[in-house]
């Protein structure tokens, strides 16, 4: 065995209600051996050989964060363009300072054209809102370049905006584009499915395996920076388990990363939504042998009722969207229903993705047919996102044992624009309403389905307590929950989701030595400055990693 | 002619019949070279003697058509279909039961080098009704019916006369003059579905008789150049049983030859070469009167200052 490490602190928050705060907390082999003080621990330290680490006595320790909920995959392909965008962006290789008008979007794009010496290399920026960067058009986009591809890609993914040279970069026959009801050639726009277009020529410079790999590495930044010490990839695989299985081994079961990944596979592969029951039962089952140090195939399952919240695409229940748009099923809802039996039968931990009202009765009226035919307990049947509920249906929620886990920066980012354009304002201020699940004491976590949300557990946290939206006005004030509960959404309730709350999410003995290190204290900082506060770095099984300033 | 491969879109719900009816159409000698996108390869059931080679992802058959899963991203699947040696005639893509036709139909029917011939919803006969009232997928289950240029009601075996004329209403009002095919098992005739090969010549044709499963088609070669504004309004006229109809003709306000194309109440018109034969297809389930009729509508669409010239 080896020599015990005990960490001081100024303080120790230590997220377990038997013992809340601390000074000190030792450390051996990665694991948590007495937390207290120097002067209680003295019999384990009287008895082993041991050193003191004075290094964080200006610092606050809390668990190592945890989000339960984010995809690497899709992070990769993003961290590797360029950001504009209006809301501040902390990214671990660059800060993307806010960008809030036409003038400034368009000066931005030219300086980032500039600072790239090949006059032929495709620029690629993510960020771009109408509300904020105004109508930026082809002819805009031409000024800054005419030899270079560039491609504006819109905050919410569902719409580019292509100069000249992106379009014929594309290499595609001009009547095709011309045609296409989805594809404005004049303004260069491609929306809707007339996006696919030219996103099909931009996978192939995204996907190169190089610039994948390098898109990995930052993600694996993003989330050290973060104060992540665990994450769950909540659908595995995102297109192919060898291919995906091989990168994510190589890029993250390395002794310098500094978290674990818990894999949760997608209870039905894509495209074979209709594929026999048994077939997606011993896939999910062949996987947990397969199981690493940092990479953990758990009991979780996921499934999924309805479509993306970004893309509008929830099901709502009546009275719907503005517009009489539709949403999406992205499963039948009788295969859903079948796979979720299976599953259940199996004793599976079960994750339904689910962003509209009727996305989340289908996936309620499953459970509760469930619970009828084979009652279980502690079965941890969780509603992943939880964009727009009702208050009743939280009721449910509490009855049935479920749980929720749920991307609350919607409600900074989209709770006014869905205000003004999608469902109006009662229930575009009221989504992920935290306040009613904290009510009714739902176990809830919070996550950012990152690149959906900055992947930074304290900013979540600051949402979840502020409802803060774009304008800066507060939004739903009734759904907003207190700072415990957002603490313990991002630590040990988010651990309890993914069913580790038995070795993560907390600082007690036996637990993993997992901390996250932080500047100041969240319990003495205004609320309104949580996301402000400064991360030092954090301890991954009782070594310590420093962000790189 | 643009030279766009057409795509037929082939929707409805789960167990409306879209399998039966695909195995149907792949295996049939229908002489056309049709590549077939589905979602669940594994239900894909074809005579082994008709396959000649087989993959992960794609079965071809002896009859020169294919069968491809659509793994991951359509659009992949569609470029690779451009690229074959043989490119298809025809691309029967195969929605998942919870696609919304029309955005789907969008999506495939604008991709690069492709177009939309039709969309084509299945309905079980025995539970559409049931399903179009349920609270998760009744609205989904109207949407594929409204967006069908052509709807086929399958099983209806199954259900009583009574029933079918209840539900033909109920369709009717749903869907008002979109064209109601009715099937026992996928035993569809696939010329109702697909049309008839580009290089049918009349003297190939059946003279107006029932084909054993069911279609009968006729051939009619206009004797003067026709008006676009009058084929328009002559074709709304046409019974409903009339699925199909295509045609070369002179444009009488262009002189150009035409191509006309319609499927259910779709339609659509380009430029085709000038040395196209001038002439008119209809493929009908009804009966051989009902295309006669149709012809006659059809012909009282000619200009006839031009016939008297």
């Amino acid at each position: 065995m080896s020599e015990i490490t005990v960490f001081t602190a100024r303080k120790i928050r230590t997220m377990n209600p038997s013992m809340p705060e601390a000074s000190a907390v030792a450390v051996r082999d990665g694991q948590i051996i007495e937390v207290g003080t120097l002067q209680t621990m003295k019999p384990w330290l009287e008895a082993h050989p041991h050193r003191i680490d004075e290094s964080f006595a200006d610092h606050v320790l809390m668990p190592g964060f945890i989000d339960p909920h984010l995809h690497p995959s899709l992070g990769a392909i993003l961290l590797s363009c360029h950001f504009i965008t209006a809301m501040e962006w902390k990214l671990p290789d660059r800060t993307c300072a806010p960008v809030r008008s036409p003038e400034a979007y368009l000066a931005r794009l030219r300086e980032i054209d500039e600072g790239i010496e090949d006059r032929a290399e495709p620029l690629i920026t993510w960020g771009y809102h109408k509300i904020w960067h105004g109508a930026v058009d082809r002819e805009a986009i031409n000024a800054i370049s005419s030899t270079r591809p560039i491609f504006v890609w819109q905050r919410s993914f569902h719409e580019i905006i292509a100069n000249d040279a992106a379009i014929d970069w594309m290499g595609l026959d001009r009547g095709d584009l011309e045609r296409h009801p989805q594809i404005d050639l004049t303004s260069g726009r491609f929306f809707e499915t007339g996006l696919a277009v030219a996103t099909k020529a931009m996978n192939l410079y995204l996907f190169q395996p190089e610039r994948f790999k390098q898109g990995l590495e930052l993600v694996k930044k993003a989330v050290h920076y973060g104060g992540h010490t665990t994450i769950g990839e909540m659908a595995y695989p995102l297109l192919d388990d060898l291919a995906e299985w091989n990168f994510l081994s190589e890029a993250i079961e390395r002794d310098d990363v500094p978290f674990r990944m818990q894999i949760i596979p997608r209870g039905a592969l894509r495209g074979a939504w209709d594929g026999a029951i048994d077939d997606e039962l011993a896939r999910v089952e062949s996987y947990a042998s397969r199981g690493s140090h940092r990479l953990i195939f758990g009991n979780g399952i996921k499934l999924f009722t309805d479509g993306g919240f970004f893309a509008e695409l929830m099901q709502m229940q009546e009275p719907g969207f503005i517009d009489g748009h539709h949403g999406e099923w992205l499963m039948a809802p009788e295969m859903f229903e079948a796979l979720a039996r299976a599953f259940w039968n199996a004793g599976k931990r079960i994750h339904v993705h689910c962003t509209g009202d009727l996305g989340v009765e289908l996936a309620l009226d499953t459970l509760e047919k469930l619970q009828f035919e084979r009652p279980r307990v502690n079965h941890r049947f969780t509603i992943e996102h939880f964009g727009v509920s009702t208050p009743e249906q939280v009721r449910r929620i509490a009855d049935l044992g479920a749980l929720v886990s749920a991307n609350v920066y919607y409600v900074h980012e989209l709770g006014e624009a869905y205000w003004q354009h999608s469902i109006g304002y009662e229930r575009a201020s009221q989504m992920a309403r935290l306040g009613t699940l904290a009510r009714h004491n739902v176990t809830t976590a919070l996550h950012s389905d990152f690149t959906m949300a900055p992947a930074l557990p304290l900013n979540s946290a600051w949402v979840a307590v502020n409802r803060i939206a774009e304008s800066g006005a507060v939004i739903g004030p009734e759904e907003r929950i207190d700072l415990d509960a957002a603490m313990r959404a991002i630590t040990i309730d988010a651990a309890y989701v993914i069913g580790m709350e038995h070795e993560i999410g907390s600082i007690r003995a036996g637990k993993k030595a997992d901390f996250t290190v932080l500047e100041a204290d969240p319990w003495e900082t205004p609320v309104e400055n949580l996301k402000d506060i400064p991360i030092w770095g954090t301890v991954f099984e009782g070594q310590p990693f420093p962000i790189a300033k | 002619m643009n030279g766009r491969i057409p795509i037929i879109l082939m929707s409805g719900y789960l167990g409306a019949g879209k399998t039966t009816l695909i195995n149907h159409l792949l295996a049939a000698d229908h002489g056309r070279r049709i590549a077939v996108l589905v979602n669940d390869f594994g239900a894909i059931n074809i005579d082994a003697a008709l396959i000649s080679d087989q993959t992960e992802n794609t079965i071809s058959l002896t009859n020169g058509c294919v069968c491809c899963s659509i793994t991951d991203d359509l659009g992949t699947v569609l470029d690779a279909l451009t690229t074959r040696e043989a490119p298809p005639d025809l691309v029967v893509l195969e929605a998942s039961g919870v696609a919304e036709p029309a955005r789907l139909a969008c999506h495939a029917g604008n991709w690069p080098g492709f177009e939309l011939d039709a969309i084509i919803t299945l309905l079980d006969a025995e539970t559409v009704q049931i399903r179009a009232g349920n609270k998760f997928v009744g609205q989904l289950v109207k949407s594929q019916i409204e967006a069908a240029d052509l709807l086929i009601l399958t099983k209806t075996d199954l259900v009583s006369h009574e029933t079918r004329k209840e539900l033909t209403g109920w369709l009717e009002r749903r869907a008002p003059g979109v064209s109601v095919i009715m099937t026992e098992a996928g035993n569809v005739a696939p010329e109702l579905i697909i049309g008839l090969p580009e290089r049918t010549r009349s003297s190939q044709l059946i003279k107006e008789e029932p084909h054993e499963d069911c279609f009968s088609a006729s051939h009619w070669t206009p004797p003067a150049p026709m008006r676009r504004d009058a084929l328009i309004n002559n074709l709304a006229q046409l019974p409903p049983s009339i699925h199909r109809v295509k045609g070369f003709f002179i444009d009488a306000d262009t002189g150009k030859i035409t191509l006309l194309q319609r499927v259910g109440l779709r339609l659509s018109f380009e430029d085709a070469p000038m040395n196209a034969d001038v002439g008119f297809v209809m493929i009908s389930a009804g009966s051989p009167q009902e295309l006669e009729r149709g012809v006659k509508i059809l012909s009282n669409a000619i200009d006839s200052s031009r016939l008297h010239a």
